[in-house]
């Protein structure tokens, strides 16, 4: 039952930095997930926290004490890996129970909490097994079980849905959260699946080479992107991103959108963009709507008309591939209808779900 | 066709099989014949007379001594025992420290390691035998025992490295993480998932010290501490060889080793299995 925070903290391996000058807080019970690319630092960070990698520089603090210095075993955190890691050797039970024996609790009182967790995750029948006899759903609930069973100040997941088919991912990530809500304790969740970090976080850390991009509730990382990279690494599928020409006609600033596609800047844009040469534009696949016939409300809105390449249906929608700028684009039509290869359609984007990033900085205008 | 192709297999096997086992019977069954019958021409395969003379006489049990066997076999016993488990412990903790930690001129150090099981043992034993007898450890089991915990330290170190390499590093992690220190981690999780593999290794180390015979010759003298090998020369005489008697001395020599060995194969071959982590 702590908070975690971390100040400008630091790590290198020789000349390459994996974590550059981290300032976080953590407030209690809150579930933190830090996600990003393979290699930008957050499993690093995770480690740190635990204690398991050195710290080149900067400072931790559990609850309120500074742990630079302490081993794993005096910072009460626990931790979930990815391939679970349980004692081969020991069975279930044992598994649940080991943290408490080293901690030389009495045998009743290991027997009542590891009863508390069998209960919790429904271990009831798989007690007296060995890990090499449970499936890797099973193996991946004792692994929390046994990180349960210790009442830690913080709970340190690393990437541990990784190795679970899609299914049995689904069904954890809601059996993740559900505990989180029952045991109210702070979580820190490493992912690469930003689908993960969407649905579990209470705030999200997009990280990229060692540093923070972006922090933020789910919602607020998903509509407000503060540059490009985090504008395509969260939502599925990706942002559409475009690279335009501003041009300049007759006092009104349009944007080139492809070879013959000209739309208006938007208003509460005009100022930003009127004296840059090139904008990034993104939108989302949701937010190209293909329409019969162009609308006229009087919503700010663009319009183009372009042949798609490719229609993939998945039922509930339809994903329409087509080109601007020579960029692939992907828009998702719902109430799908057949749609053929080639086939003109209309497509409207209300100007105000559009995202603009600066050409140079990439960050959000 | 099929049936006739079978048969020859099996004979051509069990040809074979005599042919590596024959030493081996003809030991066990010159054991237990009196030595004229071992000399005997045309060889004489099947003992007109079985006799446990040479073992009785060996373990004095009528009083009468050949060869202070038991004794030998104490030594024996002792001095593999005791230095097995002294390479081991040496051998377990610098195979863990050589699989999991980083320092500096690591890969020299277990080059360095492994070319000192190159160097061939007899030609220290001009050396160690000056320095020995400097120490005056010549002829104590101490000092046989310091010779083959230096001869078992590289390799029993050469494999629990192996051993502790193939245990996943997050083991230890979560072990920690779980409230263990490094060496509970190690003790309460490693030791455990690597013990199939020390044991093996600690079985190697017994067998090779337990048969060891050109160093032990240098450095014993009498039957203070003499081992088994060394004891089966008692049996060569300036005019004479009691070839029945070095049968005998053999098969009480062979036995334990053989039970070893049956051991070692059954560990080798079971492996180590994993649960704990998704391979």
């Amino acid at each position: 039952m702590a908070k975690v925070e971390l100040k400008n903290l630091t790590k290198k391996y020789g000349d390459v930095v994996a974590v550059q000058n981290m300032d976080l807080t953590i407030p209690h019970n809150e579930f933190l997930v830090l996600v990003g690319p393979s290699g930008c630092g957050k499993s690093t960070t995770l480690r740190m926290i635990a204690g398991l990698e050195e710290i080149s520089g900067g400072e931790i603090f559990i609850g309120d004490q500074k742990v630079n210095e302490k081993d794993p075993k005096d910072r009460n955190v626990s931790m979930v890996f990815q391939n679970y890691a349980l004692y081969p050797h020991m069975t279930v039970e044992e598994n649940l129970g080991f943290s408490l024996k080293i901690a030389k609790v009495n045998p009743d009182e290991i027997e009542s909490k590891v009863q508390d967790a069998v209960n919790i995750l429904g271990l009831e029948d798989l007690r007296k097994r060995k890990p090499s006899q449970l499936s890797g759903g099973q193996r991946q609930r004792v692994a929390m079980g046994r990180a349960i069973v210790r009442r830690p100040d913080a709970f340190l997941f690393d990437e541990p849905l990784s190795n679970l088919d899609a299914k049995l991912r689904t069904q954890m990530r809601t059996e993740i959260k559900k505990l989180h809500q029952k045991l109210k304790t702070t979580v820190i969740y490493v992912t690469h699946d930003q689908v993960e970090a969407m649905t579990l976080a209470d705030r999200i850390i997009i990280m990229k080479d060692g540093f923070i991009e972006q922090i933020g509730s789910p919602i607020d990382v998903f509509n407000n992107p503060v540059n490009v990279f985090v504008a395509t690494f969260i939502g599925s599928p990706p942002m559409n991103i475009i690279e335009c020409e501003i041009t300049k006609s007759n006092d009104q600033i349009m944007i080139k959108l492809d070879n013959d596609i000209l739309v208006n800047c938007p208003k509460d844009k005009i100022a930003k963009l009127a004296d840059l040469k090139k904008v990034i534009v993104g939108i989302r696949a949701e937010d190209i709507v293909p329409v019969k016939s162009f609308s006229n409300e009087q919503k700010s809105l663009w319009f183009f008309n372009k042949a798609i390449d490719l229609a993939e249906p998945l039922g509930t929608e339809t994903q329409l591939f087509f080109k601007l700028q020579n960029k692939e684009i992907i828009s998702r039509m719902y109430n799908p209808r057949p749609v053929d290869v080639g086939e003109n359609i209309n497509f409207q984007i209300e100007t105000n779900k559009i995202h603009f990033f600066n050409y140079e900085t990439k960050k959000s205008i | 066709m099929k049936q006739i192709k079978k048969i020859g297999f099996w004979l051509l096997v069990l040809f074979l099989l005599i042919l590596i086992c024959l030493p081996g019977i003809w030991i066990f069954v010159s054991a237990f014949r009196p030595n004229p019958e071992i000399l005997a021409k045309p060889a004489n395969w099947i003992p007109d007379r079985w006799t446990l003379h040479q073992f009785t006489q060996m373990f004095s049990i009528n009083g009468y001594v050949s060869v202070p066997a038991f004794k030998y076999l104490m030594n024996s016993v002792i001095i593999s025992s005791v230095s097995t488990v002294i390479a081991i412990t040496i051998g377990m903790m610098g195979g863990y420290a050589f699989a999991r930690f980083n320092f500096k001129g690591k890969n020299k150090i277990f080059l360095s390691l492994m070319l000192a099981r190159a160097v061939p043992g007899i030609s220290l034993s001009l050396p160690l035998f000056i320095l020995f007898a400097k120490l005056g450890i010549i002829n104590t089991s101490f000092g046989v025992i310091l010779v083959y915990v230096a001869m078992n330290v590289p390799f029993t170190i050469w494999l629990t490295d192996g051993f502790f390499r193939q245990i996943p590093k997050e083991m230890s992690e979560v072990a920690r993480t779980d409230g263990c220190t490094r060496f509970q981690a190690f003790w309460n999780v490693e030791l455990p998932l690597a013990g199939p593999g020390i044991g093996a290794a600690a079985i190697f180390a017994f067998l090779l010290s337990w048969n060891e015979y050109a160093l032990a010759s240098i450095i014993t003298r009498t039957v203070h501490s003499k081992t088994l090998p060394i004891g089966m020369m008692d049996y060569l005489d300036e005019f004479t060889i009691n070839w029945a008697g070095m049968c005998a001395i053999a098969v009480v020599m062979i036995i334990p080793a053989l039970i070893l060995t049956f051991i070692v194969q059954k560990h080798l071959v079971s492996g180590l299995t994993f649960g704990g982590v998704k391979g």
